[in-house]
């Protein structure tokens, strides 16, 4: 390659408002894969280390814990086996939560967005219910359900309910008028239309509900534990908050970050695959 | 003996605007025979657009009568196919899946090999072949015309509405497609009813041209295109016959493309 080429290459990127990729060795590692990935576990290891040095040093050790002192912790529960009960209480009112609330909530947007008429209706009432921050109902279901698994799920339902119902309702709004009027046009009957044209077209929004609401079932859940509750990870957190054991608090949030982005990735792998035209 | 087979009768549209009631489309007559291929040129939005959704029954007339074979257009009109000037196909399917998308309605049943076997005569006929598995979002402006255009043909329908369904094609493939669809209106014993800006196109394919004024669109002059049929269009527009319609319909159109 010609200096002259080189030259224009690099002034084509910084006009682009980059930096020039090629201007050193450092830099070009940094933005390959590897060295991103490296880059990424050297910020890990230093905040790690500081976390564990600066702990008990110039941070109060009551306070913020230490990795070690947590890596402990969660050895111990899972050595003893005693984080089973939680883990599966969190997981399981979280996922129970999530599918009952995602089915009625498609399910309910479905039926609202055949009818443009019962929507308008509706609205009003949806846009009320979707707007309320449905934690704030965890002590009506804890008197109505009891501080059983009961009330956790019901508070994730409704949750992912409203969130699955309202993507459902804008996937309508945003399916192609085109597509239904073709179909009609082509002789197809309105059972045909919904599951020719609107079950297919609306896939991507259910998918994005879908993923977001994975985060909120877990926060749902976490909240019902923390109000009223004798198990689950929420009821740990509280526990050792009580017993100002910072180590178990911070234990129980890596537990919880842990399933949270293991259950996001796995709806976003099976969206992948349901919607691998959209790439 | 003259068939008609559809009729504009005084047809005319108008829409609403913020409470302003904007004409899109003067009063038309406008009749159309069995087997009849008719080409509507004009600048845009003078409501040639407006026409083929009403003969489709997907939009009503604001005045005036509409027959379809002796009925009024009061609902959806089923026994044409319509091709949109926006592609409609549906992102989710391949290109086959699309071709066949009709066929898999209870309108035409078909059974699945004799599907397939259609599906694969359309691709062929359209020149998508190796591109069956395909997205529409993988395929060029050009080709997603053609799996709409196979689309439309594959369940057979009686009248053909086509709003510039070759615009987005290049030259050459224009010519191929040209020659493709005369064939199948000949053999299909078709009547269609086709929009399009190019003045060439429309006679090289028609047997009656329709000039449109600018908005609100009027007829402005109705031509019967005497060229013997089959025509090779790839030679006729060398042909004198050719250009003398040409030059006499450019200079109706040409006062409208000047005015817009």
């Amino acid at each position: 390659m010609t200096y002259a080429a080189r030259d224009s290459e690099e002034s084509l990127v910084v006009a682009a408002g980059r930096s020039p990729s090629g201007e050193g060795p450092l830099a070009q590692f940094l933005t390959s894969r590897g060295g991103r990935l490296f880059g990424q576990f050297i910020i890990v290891v230093a905040l790690l280390t500081l976390w564990e040095f600066g702990s008990g040093a110039f941070l109060p050790r009551l306070w913020v814990s230490s990795p070690s002192a947590i890596i402990a912790q969660l050895y111990s529960w899972f050595a003893d086996g005693s984080i089973w009960v939680h883990l599966i209480g969190t997981v399981s009112s979280a996922a129970l939560g999530y599918l009952l609330g995602a089915i009625a909530g498609v399910a309910t947007g479905l039926l609202l967005g055949l009818s443009a008429r019962v929507e308008a209706i509706a609205s009003p009432f949806i846009v009320a219910l979707y707007s309320l921050p449905k934690v704030a109902l965890a002590p009506f279901f804890v008197i109505f359900l009891g501080i059983g698994i009961e009330s956790k799920i019901a508070l994730v339902a409704v949750t992912v309910y409203f969130l699955l119902l309202y993507n459902t309702l804008d996937g309508i709004h945003d399916l192609d008028r085109g597509w239904a009027s073709t179909y009609r046009l082509m002789g197809a009957n309105s059972r045909e239309i919904v599951r020719h044209v609107m079950l297919p077209g609306i896939m991507p929004w259910v998918f994005s509900g879908l993923r977001i609401a994975v985060r909120y079932a877990f926060t749902a859940a976490v909240f019902g534990e923390l109000i009223a509750g004798n198990r689950g990870i929420g009821y740990l957190i509280e526990e050792s908050a009580g017993n100002f054991k910072s180590s178990g608090i911070f234990a129980g949030v890596l537990a919880l970050v842990v399933c949270s982005v293991s259950a996001t990735q796995a709806i976003a792998r099976v969206e992948r695959t349901v919607l691998h035209w959209k790439t | 003996m003259i068939q008609e087979l559809f009729s504009l009768e005084g047809v005319s549209k108008s829409f609403e605007r913020d409470s302003n009631a904007i004409m899109a489309l003067a009063p038309i007559d406008l009749s159309v025979e069995r087997e009849e291929f008719v080409a509507l040129v004009g600048p845009s939005g003078c409501g040639k657009s407006t026409i083929l959704n009403m003969v489709a029954g997907l939009l009503r007339p604001s005045a005036g009568r509409l027959h379809y074979d002796g009925r009024p257009v009061n609902d959806l009109n089923l026994r044409v196919g319509y091709m949109t000037q926006r592609d409609t196909l549906l992102p989710w399917r391949t290109v086959a899946d699309n071709i066949g998308s009709p066929l898999e309605l209870s309108a035409h049943r078909t059974s699945k090999s004799e599907r397939g076997d259609k599906i694969d005569r359309m691709i062929e006929l359209v020149g998508l072949k190796g591109f069956e598995k395909h997205y529409p979002g993988e395929l060029s402006g050009g080709m997603r015309r053609r799996v709409a255009l196979a689309r439309m043909l594959v369940y057979d329908p009686e009248t053909l509405l086509m709003d510039e369904p070759f615009g987005a094609l290049d030259a050459q493939l224009k010519l191929v497609m040209h020659d493709e669809i005369q064939r199948i209106v000949g053999i299909g014993r078709k009547t269609v009813l086709f929009v399009t800006h190019d003045l060439a196109e429309a006679i090289a394919l028609a047997d009656r041209v329709v000039v449109f004024s600018g908005r609100p669109g009027r007829v402005k002059t109705v031509r019967t295109v005497d060229l013997p049929r089959p025509r090779d269009v790839f030679r006729i527009r060398f042909a004198p016959r050719f250009t003398e319609l040409h030059e006499e319909l450019w200079d109706h159109l040409q006062d409208e493309v000047n005015r817009a």
